[in-house]
């Protein structure tokens, strides 16, 4: 069926908009585990995503099947069901047909390449890992990457294209010394083609996870209680992401599930925190073109020093909170509706220095490595595991540490950063929510949180 | 082409084309409604198919998927399988070649489902949402809907054995937060069931504003080792975080800690854990799992002791055991393990007289993340809320308390579990469980 055709459909029913989310998706995978080549596999994924908006109410439809007749019985099933009982003729749809300029390069396409070509880079990977110590037992690594073509319309005259390519690589080690076993892993992506394999330092990745989980062999605990935090680049953004980032999107702002409700260019962090989230870095794993609603992406404030500046909106969030729309309507595919999401969120560069904030700690933790995270979006209580960890005494850092966990509120916590370090980094994760689990990255600089509760030996 | 044409045609081609193989097509069909503030804000459905193919060539398998149903994308799906398994390295398995048909009527399909009407669905919805504003402290009802899915399994593989697999439910949710002063808290109850009238709106109501109001005045308690009641809200999603050390695969692949501990004591001897895909009308009940094996009742813990891992066709092959009927496999990936329904089997005595057993303890009734939990390392570090017990009564909320163990100590530290699960369709069902003293810091 037409996306001109489906979009003219539901607008004769009386929906005020309509779009078509129609994607076609290629994923491949090679795993390699226990040293053999456990599993090479590839998938083909199709369909439409269709909106229609009957006042406030979002009606939605995705499906697999093509043919016009199951299409327009699906959606009449839906419009019925909420007693829409309209039946006008729509002219059809004259779509203004916009190109789009490719923001982000994509030189060697999988598709040219194949999977083969990644068996070289994950026996490597397996070969340094076990060269590092007798004691890294197992040793896991795959090499991802998905290509996405999709076409967006809309009953505003929208249609637009969009080719999105991400390649990921993920290393996992097992470290097991008698009765003790540890994990470290790391897992780099990009919004780009294989190109995004051949520019990795395998060595260096590999040794880091390798070593971080040897280093927790021999951990002791921390001992638990209310303590300075010094938190360390890249991945430690997940705590902003999860704690500050999910409660300013206007998901949660519509339904007045976040503390940060009708705060808008009020003070709600320390003077030295700045914020942002962009949708336009080159090639970055939460990247994008355009948005899952067919809009241009772009690069927005979010906390200026400790003021906020602007929620991260969709076409009904905007509506709905009345701000503008940023570009950040996001879906894992289309299977969801799209809602506000993060791309590439991040703690701006300070100015402090990596060892004045050690120095400035007489007892607490350095949180080099964080771990994975949820946090509720509604009281802002966030929890956080520490994959890597150290405590510092006196300002020096000291012993690793295992078993250390980060509980708070995020809206409490940025009032508590007291020091910003120069040394911003980002990095790749997926984020899940309400329209399913999409690329993004986080990022910081490392920061000093001058007090958080931290699980450890009581 | 339907699924018919299209297992016909696969059946044709991969005869030719490949060494043994198998395949899933699956159908599914699902209706699904938010409300917010007594409007819809959203409803949706979604209809489906799909399908997954693992061939073998020289002993190797290679995998694919296709969400497409045209020659094209199957000939293409065929070939990605066909050019993978001379990737991957040879595995040692050998593909059933019968099945034994089961008579049990599993209950997984309820017709009557299918004429449940989103009118209907809204109805409910809005009379939960009616009842929780009545709680004195709820500010808000930001999580408010219910759906239902229905699917239906068509498996083949090159020696003969198919088998369908129809079911279906529906499940609602509410989420509300309760305010006072600037404490805010949020309380959730899910459930689901195969018929709309086994959900109780009232029961919805009156759990979300509990579990909302609850916890409104807690605070931490001072940190050291105290007894630990896990309610059995929450005692089946620590066990599960744990599920994966029963799995042969990972213990092959030295990812569990109970490598070379079959027959052994692991646990107390008041901890029996069992895999049971034969009950009716559960979620997790299976008759025949992803590669075409018979399920059984499979006990994995006996009186503490480790009877069993659960298998599939390869890590069986592997322990010269025979498949316990525990492989499960996504459309496009390598086969896993997974249990069906996990069983910890009851105890004798009801709560109350659990939490009179001891001169204090934690009541622990909710679980702040899980990031920090390891199957691998076996470590426990998580945030938990709940209530300060003394003597049986609850002295005080607790919240900001870190709980420290790791799962094979906590598996020892089990003093005795009461005689009820939760109220939950879930397919694991953990009673209420006293643990001996565990470190918590604040």
């Amino acid at each position: 069926m037409k996306l001109e055709d489906i979009i003219s459909y539901g607008m004769s029913k009386g929906a005020r908009f309509v779009d078509v989310f129609q994607e076609e998706t290629r994923k491949s995978s090679v795993g390699f585990r226990d040293s053999k080549v456990e599993s090479a596999s590839a998938s083909i994924d199709f369909g439409y995503g269709i909106r229609m908006l009957f006042g406030k109410k979002v009606l939605y439809v995705e499906t697999n099947h093509e043919e016009e007749s199951k299409i327009k019985s699906l959606m009449n099933e839906l419009i019925s069901a909420h007693g829409v009982d309209v039946s006008t003729d729509f002219p059809k749809m004259n779509l203004n047909r916009s190109h789009i300029q490719n923001q982000h390069p994509c030189v060697k396409l999988p598709s040219d390449l194949g999977q083969s070509i990644k068996l070289q880079w994950l026996k490597n990977v397996d070969k340094i890992a076990r060269e590092v110590s007798p004691n890294i037992t197992q040793v896991s690594v795959s090499a991802y990457d998905e290509t996405s073509n999709v076409n967006i319309v809309n009953s505003e005259g929208l249609s637009v294209s969009d080719t999105r390519t991400r390649t990921r690589f993920l290393v996992s080690t097992v470290a097991s010394k008698k009765n003790n076993i540890f994990t470290g892993s790391e897992s780099p992506g990009s919004l780009q083609g294989y190109e995004f394999f051949d520019s990795l330092d395998y060595e260096s990745l590999t040794k880091k996870a390798a070593n971080r989980a040897l280093l927790m062999l021999d951990a002791g605990y921390i001992k638990g209680g209310v303590q300075p935090v010094i938190m360390g680049n890249g991945f430690g953004g997940v705590i902003f992401h999860e704690a500050c980032g999910h409660p300013l999107e206007t998901e949660a702002i519509r339904k007045k599930s976040s503390p940060f409700v009708g705060k808008l260019n009020k003070k709600i962090a320390a003077d030295c925190l700045t914020a942002i989230d962009d949708g336009t870095i080159k090639n970055s794993w939460g990247s994008i073109n355009i948005d899952d609603e067919g809009m241009p992406t772009e690069k927005t404030v979010l906390i200026e020093n400790g003021i906020l500046k602007n929620y991260l909106s969709d076409k009904i969030g905007a509506e709905e909170v009345g701000v503008k729309r940023t570009g950040s309507a996001r879906r894992e595919s289309f299977r969801y509706a799209p809602v506000s999401r993060m791309r590439n969120t991040y703690i701006a560069a300070g100015k402090d220095e990596f060892d004045a904030m050690i120095k400035s700690v007489d007892d607490g933790l350095y949180a080099k490595v964080m771990g994975g995270g949820s946090v509720n979006p509604a009281t802002g209580e966030f929890n956080f595991s520490v994959q890597e960890g150290y405590r510092i005494h006196k300002g020096e850092i000291k012993e690793p540490v295992r078993g250390a966990t980060l509980i708070g509120k995020g809206h409490e916590i940025i009032q508590n950063i007291s020091m910003v370090g120069s040394d911003l980094k980002l990095a790749a994760g997926m984020c899940g929510a309400s329209s399913g689990a999409v690329p993004t990255t986080v990022g910081q600089p490392t920061i000093k949180v001058d007090a958080i509760q931290v699980g450890g030996d009581s | 082409m339907n699924t018919t044409d299209v297992a016909q045609y696969l059946n044709e081609q991969l005869k030719k084309k490949a060494d043994a193989y198998d395949f899933s097509i699956v159908e599914s069909d699902s209706t699904d409604l938010e409300i917010f503030e007594s409007e819809i804000k959203k409803s949706e459905i979604s209809s489906s198919y799909a399908v997954g193919i693992r061939l073998f060539k020289n002993g190797k398998p290679g995998y694919s998927s296709a969400k497409r149903f045209t020659l094209e994308s199957l000939d293409i799906m065929i070939n990605d399988a066909l050019s993978h398994a001379d990737l991957t390295d040879k595995v040692e398995i050998e593909l059933p070649s019968s099945l034994n048909e089961s008579k049990l009527d599993l209950q997984a399909y309820n017709p009557e489902l299918e004429n449940v009407t989103m009118n209907e669905m809204k109805d409910f919805c809005l009379v939960i949402e009616e009842k929780v504003k009545s709680g004195n402290k709820i500010e808000n009802i930001p999580y408010l809907g219910m759906g239902k899915s229905s699917g239906t399994k068509h498996f083949y593989n090159s020696k003969g054995v198919h088998y369908n697999n129809r079911s279906n439910s529906i499940s609602a949710y509410v989420g509300a937060s309760a305010q006072d002063g600037d404490v805010k808290k949020m309380g959730v109850y899910s459930n689901g069931s195969r018929s709309l009238n086994k959900l109780d709106h009232q029961l919805f109501s009156n759990k979300v504003i509990e579990r909302a109001e609850e916890l409104l005045e807690a605070k931490p308690i001072p940190s050291g080792e105290y007894p630990v009641v896990f309610s059995n809200r929450v005692s089946g999603s620590l066990i599960s975080m744990f599920g994966s050390i029963f799995s042969a695969d990972m213990v092959q692949k030295g990812q569990s800690k109970l490598k070379g501990k079959l027959n052994q004591k692991i646990a107390s001897e008041k901890l029996s854990i069992l895999c049971n895909p034969l009950l009716v009308g559960e979620p997790g009940s299976r008759l025949y799992d992803g590669e075409g094996i018979n399920c059984k009742e499979t006990p994995i813990i006996t009186d503490g002791k480790l009877i069993n891992v659960i298998h599939n066709l390869e890590t069986a092959k592997k322990d010269n055991v025979v498949a316990s009927g525990h492989g499960v496999r996504g459309l496009n990936s390598r086969a896993g393990v997974s249990f069906s329904n996990l069983i910890v089997e009851k105890g004798e005595q009801a709560l109350n007289s659990m939490l009179n057993s001891v001169n204090q303890c934690l009541y622990i009734v909710k679980l702040d993340g899980s990031s920090a939990c390891s199957a691998i390392s076996g470590e426990i570090s998580i945030g938990v809320q709940g209530f300060l017990i003394e003597n049986g009564e609850r002295v005080q909320a607790v919240d900001r308390v870190i709980l420290n163990s790791n799962i094979f100590d906590l598996f020892n530290k089990i003093q005795c579990f009461s005689n009820e699960y939760s109220d939950a369709f879930s397919s694991i069902k953990v009673p209420d469980m006293l643990v001996d003293k565990i470190s918590l810091s604040s």
